[in-house]
Formats: structure tokens, C-alpha cells, sequence
């Protein structure tokens, strides 16, 4: 395999590092960005087969040599927004070769892989395999955008499709093109017939009224001509934008609707990563009024952005026609109005920015604590929630207090200059008609004037367009943020084996959630097609990230994990966890009947195929009890039903998708004995047969176990069937000792108290 | 409850330029203890853990600042070692392609290009007027005071919050 380095090698260490290397072969170079001081400064470290050649200046002599026969082992110590590569000497002491950011961390982790492999068992090609992996996965950058992709082949989501935001939201404008395009059609006759007004209004000033003034005869019958034309000209208008406005709201609803559909089911897809940093709040938010808020641009621009235009240019040739002296007059405060809207523009959009982050967090406030309410009922902290919402809903209001100055003071400038070109028209119009040296008429000006205010109401508008598409942008930013976003895996693509047999296999698994912790260090484990296989460890051991890693929760972590052998990354994902029964310690209920929530994930199950998983689960016995049985409606998350039931309704669940393995996560851990035993019997029906993996606490739950697994801080530090573990009187010996003197005194103590 | 120490509790020698040996007055000696603040955004100097290699907290300092100097000087330096969070002084350039970010920033530990994909989530204002950036990376930056940046820094940040 040729030389390579997560980045190119600073030039003013490359010649040095041609003399040091000499003869030797550079398998591979790990460029940081620090010194070993801490500050930003660059630095390389090169690995040959048998020794570390770091580069850096506050080495003495900006360089150390440190041979693979001195070190005892290398490790990467992450700290607080650094890491440092350092080896223990086979002298005890310890050495810092390499101080870098988190974006060389993981690269560096697998650099001490090797070079502990590299002590232990000689210069071999699999592991620089290994690093060659994780600097590709480092390297996974789509070469277009830059964006960071979950492979070295994978499809760049951003670069694959029509980007642009607008084209991105033509497709939900698209099948709505017959109703928008009738509404334009129709808009343009209101338009139309909005013109007529001021037109009759010429007609009565200098023809209808004077005429009656002197005595026509025929000036009454004209006067109900003319006013009957206006009254047909008002009906019209306002008819046919009646029927123009339920076809629009039907056009903006549909969509609406199928933008939140098309969030909502990417949001399904999105992997844990996106919700480790993304409240729900803000999600719901997004569903909710953002997708309004870009509705109503929608329509913006596609129905009044071109009514106004045709408005403007019908306007502009009315006005012309009649007096094009005026008409250029009244265009004089055109540039100042353009120019003040985009200086609006710019000021407004920044403080929307701020103003979508206080709402955000008030709707992640209210997503966090009213379905938490019970927690709030029962730590009484009522007032407290309450004053925390009203500090977030004020902060809020000085946001918009300050949004609202601007946003109130700018149009009305903008009105205001429109209202000084109405003056001046009337200055010069006026002026002419009463020194009676024009052209210009009475009724002629009146009609102007109306006319002119009727232009300045597109260009009012187009001048604050820039207000809502500020607006908006802040809006399709949040919403693109979810449809943009890298899904878990492409669903209905990859294999699906006939038949998972259930043999499980991890090979140098290395997870963090983010750089600051490893939480699973080089793990590698064999579990055999029907195995039983506890795991066990203190709290925050990573046995739960084992499982997360297994059910493909997070796909980000560096070696392989297989099943019957085939890389569990190249099975199509949604094959992949219908072969998987996952049972949890808190599980989920969602708000409908108990059979619905059984049969939650078997779409068409059969009544007698629920009640029989029920039976399986030990669950029958508890909703027969119930009134309404399998028809009782449950609460939000389960409300209504003890937490050991909801446990047994969740194996009931498991027993559903008769899967090929089992996943057991602290299953009665937050139940009483006798529901343990209960839940227990219930397991121990559901796993004949059937790959087990249970995470356990309590290990009297692994009675039936023929493999225990040990996880010690990310790491596996004994596996083995348990009587070979207690006879190794190691962490697993410990473990069950500490809880049989915990039985024992918890025995006591009852005896006791029952004397 | 974790053991609570006080000036008049306990000296330090300082070892590797991170690791504590903690002596307590009562005759009980720890090597190679490793500073945490518990509240390393909020706390100060206040509430810094010690913890043995195997991370179990063996005290917890409450008030670092009413130690004496020497000592103080000895349990800061241990954590100026562990945490790396560079104050940011201006910002230099700020582009987007793509809606990833790239920020390029003075700190106090020099020039850093950090990559931004999220500034809703990235950038975290607090109530105490200072802002916490968190890079692609998981990288950790603070701005002690957006006020006391520049005016070309200010107006490249002022969006984003």
C-alpha cells in the first residue's frame, strides 16, 4: 500500500523528514494542528514499521525518534477539545509525541492500534488496512460541495438532485400548476376589473355631473348607466375573487401538506445522530410553521408577484396614455422606494434569524416539559416551569420588540414617499387645471391620482418582497436542514439473505457519539447462531452502544460488524431490523388500543396471532382483565398501563416479528421480583432457539446465558461462558459477588422485618 | 457523597504537566489524579474534580481561587493542559458553499479554519453574554464577549446567532 496522511505534509518539515527517514519506509503520516503546547501550529508524525518520528516544534530539536521496541504501548488520551497521541515507555514514563484537534482524533486512534499491533505481533498488512480505512472514511468528502458522505462511494444527497432552493421547492408547486395557473388567469381578470373605477370616476367628473349641472336631459339616465357599469364592475371583481380565493387556498393547502408529509417521512429516516443534536421541539416547529411560512411565500410569488406585475405595466400604460408628464412625476420616488426596501431587507433578515431561534426554543420548552408534566406535578416545580417559559416568551418579545421596529418603521417610510408622488401630482396636475393652460382635466386628475395610488401598491409591494423572502429564507434554511439531511441508509436498497441464522460478529469496532469520548474501544466479539449472551457492566460501560451499534442506530463507527458474515452496512436496512426483536427497559406505547400497540410494526396481523404473542409474553392475563381488553385505548406513552405490563405488551411486540435475534435491554430492570418473573418466563419462551443478546443488571435475569460478555469502559474485558468467568475470579466474579451480598442483605432485611 | 477538599486540606505536585499527586494533610496520598471541572461552561474555578486513573472521584475541590497561589497555580496549569477551549478575539472570514460553513478565526492560541455545518445547533449564546461554538468536529470555542468583538466580526457573527 503507498504512503499516505489525512493532509498533506507542511512543507517545513518535509526535507527534514526525508533525512530522518532515511531508508526507512513511511507507511503512513498523521498531520495535526497543534503544537504540543496547545497552540494552533503544525506538526506530523510519521509511522514506519518499526519506529514514530514525530515532527514538531516544542520537541527538542522539533523532532523525537521513538522506536517500536522502546514503547509499551500507545493510546490517544482525549481530553477537552484536544487529544494528545502518547506511549508509555517500557522505562514507565510517558511521552507525548503528537498534541492535534478532534479532527485528527480518529486517525489517531487507529495509528496506536497499529502500533500496538505492530509490538505484539511483528509488521503485518492488516493493520495499516485498518488506518488506510479510517483515513478513506476521513477522506469520504463528496469532491463537489465537500459535504462529509457515510462512504467513500456514496451519492452526495446535496450534489445528486436539483440544489437550488428554489427548483428544490418547485417540485410541491408543480402539481398544483392547473389550479395556480386558472388563479392567475382569474386574477388577472379582478385586476382588470379593478381598473374600471377609477375610470367611471373620469366619466362622472367631467361628463356625467357637469352635463347635469347644465341641464341635460338624458344626464339622470346616463348618471345610472355609468354607476350600473361600476356596480358590474365591482360584482365581478369581487365574484370571481371569491372563487379565486377558495382555489388558491386549496392550491396552498395540497402544498402544504405535501411538503409536511415529505419532512415528517424524512424525519423517520433521519439517523439517532440528528436528534442527539436537534431537539424535538425545533423539529415540530419546522413541521409546523415553517412549512406555513414558505406556503405564503409560495403563493407570493406565484400568484401576487405576477398579478402585481401585470397590475404595474397595465397601470403604467393607463397612466402614460393620459398624461406622460405626470406619469414620469410620479415615478420620482421609485429608485428612493427600491432602494430603501433592499436596505430594509438587509437589516430585517438577521433579526428573523433570531427571532426563528426564540420561537424554537419556546417550542422545544413546551415539547420537553408537557409530556414531562407528571415529573413537574410530582417535583412540584410548577411555578418554575412556568417562569422559565415566561423568561424564554419574553425574550422572545424583546426579539420581536426589536424586529418590530424595523419592520414597522421601513413601510411606512416607504408609504409615506408614496404619498409625497400623490402630492406632487396634484401640485403640477392641479396647478395646470387652474391655470387653465393645459389639456389636463378635472376628472382626468382625479382618475390619475387613483390610478397612481393604484401603482404605487406593486411597487410597495416588490419593494417589501425582499421582507418576506428574508422571512422565508430563514423558514426554507430549517426545512432544508431535514431534507438535506444525510438519511440513515437508502431503505429497499442492499441484500436481503433468505434467512438470518443470527451469528454475530464485531472486528475492531471503534464508536464515539462525538470526539471528545471513545465510548467503544477495539471491539471484537463472535457470538454463535443461537447463543445466549449476557452483557454486562457498570452504567455508562457502553454495553447499550453495543446494542445501539447492532440495531444500526449509528453508523458512523470504524471497523465492521457482520451477520452470517455479510457486513450488516450492505444489508438493506429495513429487512435488516424486521430480523431484530428489541425489547427495552423503558418502552415506548403509543397513544392507541392495546392490540394496535402489539401489533405495532406486523401491518394485517391476525387477532389470533396478537393474542397468542400476548400468551407468549404473559401479557394475556392482565388485558383480558381489562374493560375494554385489547380494545382499551392507552394513554401518551403508555398511560394506564404499570410498567411491567407495558414491558410484557412490548415482548408481545418482539413476538410479532418473529425475529431471528433478540435484543433484551435491561428488560426488568424497573419492575418488582414477581413481574421479573413474569417477564422472565415470558423471555425464556420467547428466546428458544433464537440468538439472545441481554444486557442485565440484575444478573440473576442471565440464569439462562451460555456466553457472559464483560464491557469495561468501551472496551471488552472478559467473554466466556459464566462458569469460566467465575472461575477467572475477575470483573465478572466481582460483579456477581457484589450482588449476591447485596441478595443476601436484601433477604435480611426482609426476615428482619417480618420478625 | 464525594469528599469535599479545602486550602487547608490537601498540596499538589504537579506531574506531567497533567497529572496531580495529591497529598492530604491527614496522611492519605493519591498519584496521578486528573483535574475535571464539573462545570466547565458555568463553574469557573469552582467544583473541580480529581479522579484516579480509573476515573473514580477521590475529592472535589469547591473553590479553587481561595487556594494558595503555588497550589492554585499547579491545579490550573493541569487543567489549562486538559481543556482546550481558545477564546476567539476576531473572526477573519466566514464562507458558505453549500450550506457548510468554513470560519476562520484569531484565537488566543492562533489562526484556526474550523468547519460549521449547523450554526443553529453550533452556536450557543448564553444568558452571561458570552457564545460557545462548537466546531464539525466537536471542537470548543468561546467568545467572552460578542460585544468586544470588532465591527467586521460582529456583522459576520450577528446572523448566525
Amino acid at each position: 500500500m503507498d504512503f499516505f496522511s489525512n493532509k498533506p505534509v507542511p512543507e517545513k518539515f518535509r526535507d527534514r523528514a526525508q533525512r530522518e527517514l532515511g531508508d526507512a519506509r513511511a507507511v503512513f503520516a498523521i498531520v495535526g494542528d497543534m503544537d504540543l503546547d496547545g497552540s494552533y501550529n503544525e506538526s506530523v508524525m510519521y509511522f514506519t514499521q518499526n519506529a514514530i518520528l514525530a515532527f514538531d516544534e516544542k520537541h527538542p530539536d522539533s523532532f523525537r525518534r521513538t522506536g517500536f521496541d522502546e514503547i509499551e504501548t500507545a493510546f490517544v488520551k482525549r481530553m477537552y477539545g484536544n487529544a494528545l497521541f502518547r506511549v508509555r515507555m517500557k522505562t514507565g514514563e510517558t511521552a507525548d509525541l503528537l498534541r492535534f484537534t478532534f479532527s485528527a482524533a480518529d486517525i489517531a486512534d487507529v495509528a496506536a492500534l497499529y502500533v500496538n499491533s505492530v509490538i505484539e505481533h511483528g509488521f503485518g498488512e492488516e493493520p495499516v488496512e485498518t488506518v488506510y480505512a479510517a483515513y478513506m472514511k476521513q477522506r469520504s468528502f463528496c469532491p463537489k460541495c465537500g459535504r462529509k458522505l457515510p462512504s467513500p462511494d456514496a451519492e452526495c444527497i446535496n450534489c445528486g438532485g436539483k440544489k437550488k432552493l428554489l427548483s428544490k421547492f418547485a417540485k410541491y408547486v408543480y402539481p398544483e400548476r392547473g389550479r395556480l395557473i386558472a388563479c392567475i388567469f382569474l386574477s388577472v381578470f379582478t385586476t382588470a376589473m379593478s381598473l374600471v373605477p377609477p375610470y367611471t370616476t373620469k366619466i362622472l367628473v367631467d361628463d356625467v355631473i357637469p352635463g347635469a349641472a347644465n341641464g341635460a336631459d338624458d344626464a339622470l339616465a346616463r348618471l345610472f348607466a355609468v354607476l350600473g357599469a361600476l356596480l358590474g364592475a365591482y360584482f365581478l371583481q369581487y365574484a370571481v375573487s371569491a372563487v379565486r380565493g377558495y382555489i388558491l387556498r386549496c392550491a396552498g393547502d395540497k402544498i402544504v401538506i405535501n411538503l409536511k408529509k415529505d419532512i415528517y417521512r424524512k424525519a423517520q429516516y433521519l439517523p439517532l445522530s440528528f436528534y442527539d443534536k436537534t431537539s424535538t421541539g425545533s423539529v415540530i416547529n419546522r413541521v409546523n410553521s415553517d412549512t406555513a411560512t414558505l406556503q405564503a411565500f409560495i403563493l407570493r410569488i406565484t400568484q401576487e408577484a405576477v398579478v402585481k406585475f401585470f397590475l404595474m405595466i397595465g397601470l403604467a400604460v393607463i397612466m402614460f396614455t393620459m398624461d406622460w408628464r405626470l406619469t414620469l412625476l410620479s415615478f420620482v420616488t421609485i429608485p428612493l422606494v427600491a432602494l430603501i426596501g433592499r436596505t430594509f431587507g438587509r437589516r430585517i433578515s438577521p433579526k428573523y434569524m433570531r427571532l426563528w431561534r426564540k420561537s424554537s426554543a419556546i417550542s422545544t420548552l413546551l415539547a420537553d416539559t408537557i409530556p414531562g408534566v407528571r415529573v413537574v406535578k410530582a417535583f412540584t416545580n410548577e411555578n418554575a416551569a412556568s417562569d422559565k417559559f415566561s423568561r424564554y416568551c419574553d425574550s422572545w418579545f424583546a426579539e420581536d420588540k426589536k424586529a418590530a421596529k424595523t419592520a414597522s418603521v421601513f413601510p411606512n417610510v416607504m408609504t409615506f414617499l408614496v404619498s409625497c408622488g400623490t402630492v406632487i401630482i396634484y401640485a403640477v396636475g392641479g396647478g395646470e387645471i387652474i391655470r387653465g393652460n393645459g389639456a389636463l382635466t378635472l376628472g382626468m386628475l382625479v382618475a390619475f391620482v387613483n390610478y397612481a395610488g393604484m401603482f404605487y401598491e406593486p411597487v410597495n409591494f416588490f419593494a417589501n418582497l425582499s421582507d418576506s423572502y428574508q422571512n422565508t429564507l430563514a423558514s426554507a434554511e430549517k426545512i432544508m436542514d431535514i431534507l438535506d439531511a444525510e438519511p440513515e441508509s437508502d431503505f429497499g436498497k442492499g441484500s436481503a439473505p433468505a434467512k438470518i441464522d443470527g451469528k454475530i460478529e464485531f472486528r475492531n469496532v471503534n464508536f464515539s457519539f462525538d470526539h471528545s469520548k471513545k465510548v467503544l474501544d477495539n471491539i471484537n466479539l463472535t457470538i454463535e447462531p443461537g447463543d445466549i449472551v449476557g452483557i454486562v457492566g457498570t452504567t455508562g460501560s457502553g454495553k447499550s452502544t453495543l446494542i445501539n451499534l447492532i440495531m444500526r442506530y449509528y453508523d458512523d463507527y470504524d471497523g465492521e460488524i457482520l451477520i452470517d458474515g455479510q457486513n450488516i452496512k450492505d444489508i438493506d436496512m429495513s429487512f435488516y431490523r424486521s430480523q431484530i426483536g428489541f425489547v427495552q427497559q423503558d418502552p415506548m406505547m403509543f397513544r392507541d388500543t392495546v392490540f394496535k400497540n402489539i401489533a405495532y410494526g406486523t401491518p394485517n396481523a391476525h387477532v389470533e396471532q396478537v393474542i397468542n404473542a400476548a400468551e407468549i409474553a404473559n401479557a394475556n392475563s392482565f388485558i383480558e382483565k381489562l374493560p375494554d381488553a385489547y380494545d382499551t385505548m392507552l394513554g401518551e406513552r403508555g398511560v394506564g398501563l404499570s410498567g411491567g405490563e407495558r414491558q410484557r405488551v412490548s415482548i408481545a411486540r418482539a413476538v410479532m416479528k418473529n425475529p431471528g435475534i433478540l435484543i433484551f435491554d435491561e428488560a426488568t430492570a424497573a419492575v418488582d421480583s414477581e413481574t421479573e418473573n413474569l417477564i422472565q418466563t415470558a423471555i425464556e419462551r420467547l428466546i428458544r432457539g433464537r440468538t439472545t443478546l441481554m444486557i442485565a443488571h440484575r444478573l440473576s435475569t442471565l440464569r439462562k446465558a451460555n456466553k457472559i460478555v464483560v464491557v469495561d469502559k468501551g472496551r471488552i474485558v472478559e467473554c466466556g461462558a459464566p462458569d469460566e468467568l467465575l472461575k477467572l475470579k475477575g470483573k465478572y466474579y466481582k460483579l456477581v459477588q457484589i450482588q449476591s451480598m447485596n441478595d443476601e442483605l436484601i433477604s435480611k432485611k426482609r426476615e428482619e422485618n417480618f420478625e | 457523597m464525594p469528599r469535599y477538599v479545602d486550602a487547608n486540606q490537601v498540596r499538589f505536585t504537579l506531574r506531567d504537566r497533567i497529572f496531580l499527586d495529591t497529598e492530604f494533610f491527614s496522611g492519605e496520598r493519591y498519584d496521578a489524579l486528573e483535574a475535571r471541572r464539573l462545570f466547565p461552561v458555568s463553574g469557573g474555578n469552582k467544583y473541580i474534580a480529581l479522579l484516579d486513573e480509573n476515573g473514580n472521584n477521590v475529592a472535589v475541590i469547591r473553590d479553587l481561587d481561595a487556594f494558595p497561589q503555588e497550589e492554585k497555580q499547579k491545579v490550573l496549569s493541569a487543567l489549562d493542559e486538559y481543556y482546550r477551549m481558545p477564546r476567539i478575539l476576531r473572526f477573519i472570514k466566514m464562507t458558505e458553499k453549500y450550506r457548510i460553513w468554513m470560519w476562520t478565526a484569531e484565537t488566543d492560541k492562533g489562526v484556526i479554519t474550523f468547519e460549521i455545518r449547523n450554526h443553529l445547533t453550533a452556536v450557543k449564546p448564553l444568558f452571561d453574554g458570552r457564545i460557545l461554538i462548537k466546531d464539525a468536529n466537536d471542537n470548543r470555542y468561546e467568545i467572552p464577549k460578542f460585544d468586544n468583538l470588532d465591527k467586521k466580526s460582529k456583522k459576520m457573527l450577528f446572523p448566525k446567532l
